[in-house]
């Protein structure tokens, strides 16, 4: 608990954050414009990819449900900016607080809840929430949404940087928020907040005898993470429209996939996961864009290959693309 | 009083399909200790193959043998495929936590159900087709005024009852199913016994596959068939089972009529939209209240 320890955790979080940063910069410069939006898109789903990470990977709740909690972030982001006109840097923290505040509701009633109980109820949830936009219409525009985006860069940063495309905005206005979510979960992870989640998730009653409440950590957890999925929902809700349709129930399988592909421990497994899971329909177009193939297949052909992904990675090595490295530790 | 009527039988009627749903998972609950996400994928998969067996001529009732007998076959094979390979890992390489060995199975299943649907699209072009019902979908005649229970409900009912005889029956009277109930209760146990565990557990996904068959069978013909037609019927069946408790197949049933009613009455007197919310509040509501379930056994959450 010395004070070195503290600096040392903050360092490391700051030096990783900073070199993803370089790495996207580097990245986005060789990149066309479709892939820089696409980019823009890793980034918005590796906070939510993060989500689930820290939830269940690090924390040990099994949760299907992320996706609603994005859908909570949005329509916050959306109802702030349609009727106060808030300026996206304080819409996206305004979404963030809402989904943490849900989170919180959502994760007292989770904390009572294990394995399969969990992962269905939390299921309901990512099905229940979006459906709220018809009920409150009012409110919410039902099906047509709420239409908000990133808007137009500000002058001093074209200045700076010459002509911004729309793409390379819709990067840039992401990344700030990605290199902090990064710092926090890296943070968190190296932490004796991660190392609590840790022992909750790998012995409850052990981590109870050491001292640990574990009913309200698990709800921390739960915050923590709907405050991420808040952030990804408000900048996914920015790219173009908050509706029911932009968080159905398979954006949470999205988000799991990912964070299961890439490694569910770890952060750079979240982002590689992300990655796969973002750009698995180009490569496959890529690879295959020489046969004729009929839409039908090619619609559902990025589907399947992340379906068998998912299967092969749980029954061969459960620890994901990262997982490796953390077994020989143990 | 006519909309109490039309919200009781509508209920009850869609209450049964929905015990099947939650049967299904009961007995793969109860023999694998797996919640299976993929079921209603499977029971999709099979409706496919029935629909194709009556597009190309053949009859309904040969497709109805044959889309439960497949459903049957896949819920053994995907079985031994990826859960029997899952459960034989070592402590260690399951990523060595209690949560993470529950979890496991729950996202290897949520794998087979995107592997399945999107199968299922690319084999059956997307398209929506609509599924034939054995038995005419109008409502019986009293006294000139049309009641809203038609002769396919009473089908529906009655076929669900006899598969919940039937499996009652086979869990309670048959050494099978002796043998089922103690793999269920504790595994190493049984195996010591000499109870073929690898068997029963193949077993319970058969006749899991089996059940969620029919119930898609029967659920199809009051909407499409998609890709995605079942997931609702999962997670209403989800909630059926966790109400009436994982552990208890006459739960289920329960909880099948008490969500089929729920649905009904929410959807007569209040609005389809306050349906899943409706849902969603029962669910957490018994979770909290009940977490066993009404009907479920002791220690059924030390998993």
């Amino acid at each position: 608990m010395s004070n070195t320890k503290h600096h040392s955790i903050f360092r490391k979080s700051l030096i990783r954050t900073l070199i993803f940063a370089l790495l996207i910069i580097f990245a986005q410069a060789n990149l066309d414009s479709y892939n820089q939006s696409q980019l823009a898109l890793v980034l918005i789903y590796f906070i939510g990819v993060l989500s689930v990470t820290l939830l269940t990977g690090i924390s040990g709740q099994l949760s299907l449900g992320q996706g609603a909690l994005m859908a909570v972030g949005g329509y916050t982001a959306g109802l702030v900016i349609t009727h106060y006109q808030l300026s996206m840097w304080l819409a996206v923290p305004v979404a963030m607080l809402g989904a943490a505040l849900a989170g919180l509701l959502l994760g007292a009633a989770a904390a009572r809840l294990s394995g399969p109980y969990l992962a269905g109820t939390t299921l309901v949830v990512a099905l229940a929430i979006p459906t709220l936009a018809n009920r409150f219409f009012s409110v919410f525009k039902g099906d047509e949404g709420l239409p908000i985006d990133v808007g137009y860069p500000p002058e001093w940063l074209s200045n700076l940087l010459g002509e911004i495309t729309y793409e390379e905005w819709e990067l840039y206005s992401v990344l700030p928020f990605a290199l902090i979510a990064l710092f926090f979960a890296s943070n968190i992870l190296l932490s004796r907040t991660g190392r609590v989640w840790k022992s909750i998730r790998d012995n409850q009653s052990a981590a109870s005898l050491s001292g640990i409440n574990y009913s309200r950590q698990k709800v921390f957890a739960f915050v923590v993470a709907s405050a991420f999925a808040g952030i990804a929902g408000a900048l996914y809700g920015m790219r173009g429209i908050v509706a029911p349709s932009i968080y159905p129930v398979s954006l949470s399988l999205t988000l799991l996939t990912a964070a299961v592909l890439g490694g569910i421990r770890s952060i750079a497994g979240a982002f590689i996961g992300t990655v796969i899971v973002v750009f698995l329909p180009d490569w496959i177009n890529l690879l295959l864009g020489n046969f004729e193939l009929s839409t039908q297949i090619s619609d559902y052909l990025p589907a399947l290959l992340s379906g068998i992904l998912l299967i092969v990675t749980v029954v061969i090595n459960p620890a994901g693309v990262m997982g490796t490295k953390l077994h020989k530790g143990k | 009083m006519n909309t109490f009527l039309s919200a009781l039988f509508s209920g009850f009627a869609n209450g049964a399909v929905y015990s099947l749903v939650a049967l299904g998972l009961v007995i793969v609950w109860r023999g694998a200790g797996i919640v299976n996400f993929a079921q209603m994928g499977q029971a999709m998969f099979s409706t496919y193959i029935a629909s194709t067996m009556i597009i190309s001529g053949y009859s309904y009732w040969f497709g109805f043998i044959v889309a439960i007998l497949a459903g049957a076959v896949l819920g053994a094979f995907l079985d031994i495929l990826v859960m029997r390979p899952l459960s034989h890992k070592k402590r260690g390489e399951l990523l060595n936590s209690e949560t993470m060995r529950a979890a496991v199975p729950v996202i290897a299943s949520l794998g087979i159900l995107g592997v399945l649907q999107s199968m299922a699209g690319i084999i059956w072009v997307a398209e929506e087709r609509g599924f034939p019902a054995p038995f005419k979908q109008e409502g019986f005649t009293v006294g000139g005024t049309v009641m809203p229970f038609t002769s396919f409900d009473v089908f529906v009912v009655s076929v669900v009852f006899i598969a919940l005889a039937t499996t009652t029956i086979f869990f309670k009277k048959t050494g099978m199913g002796l043998a089922m109930r103690a793999t269920a209760l504790n595994q190493e146990v049984a195996k010591l016994s000499g109870i073929r565990t690898n068997h029963a557990r193949t077993l319970s996904w058969a006749i899991s596959g089996a059940a969620s068959s029919l119930a898609g069978l029967l659920i199809t013909p009051s909407s499409n068939l998609s890709p995605n037609t079942l997931d609702l019927a999962l997670i209403v069946g989800f909630t059926a089972a966790v109400v009436g408790g994982l552990n208890s197949p006459i739960g289920a049933v329960l909880g099948g009529f008490i969500v089929g009613l729920l649905i009904s009455f929410v959807t007569f007197y209040l609005s389809p939209e306050d349906v899943f919310i409706s849902i969603l509040a029962l669910l957490i509501f018994v979770l909290i209240v009940k977490p066993r379930g009404i009907l479920s056994g002791k220690d059924s959450r030390r998993v």
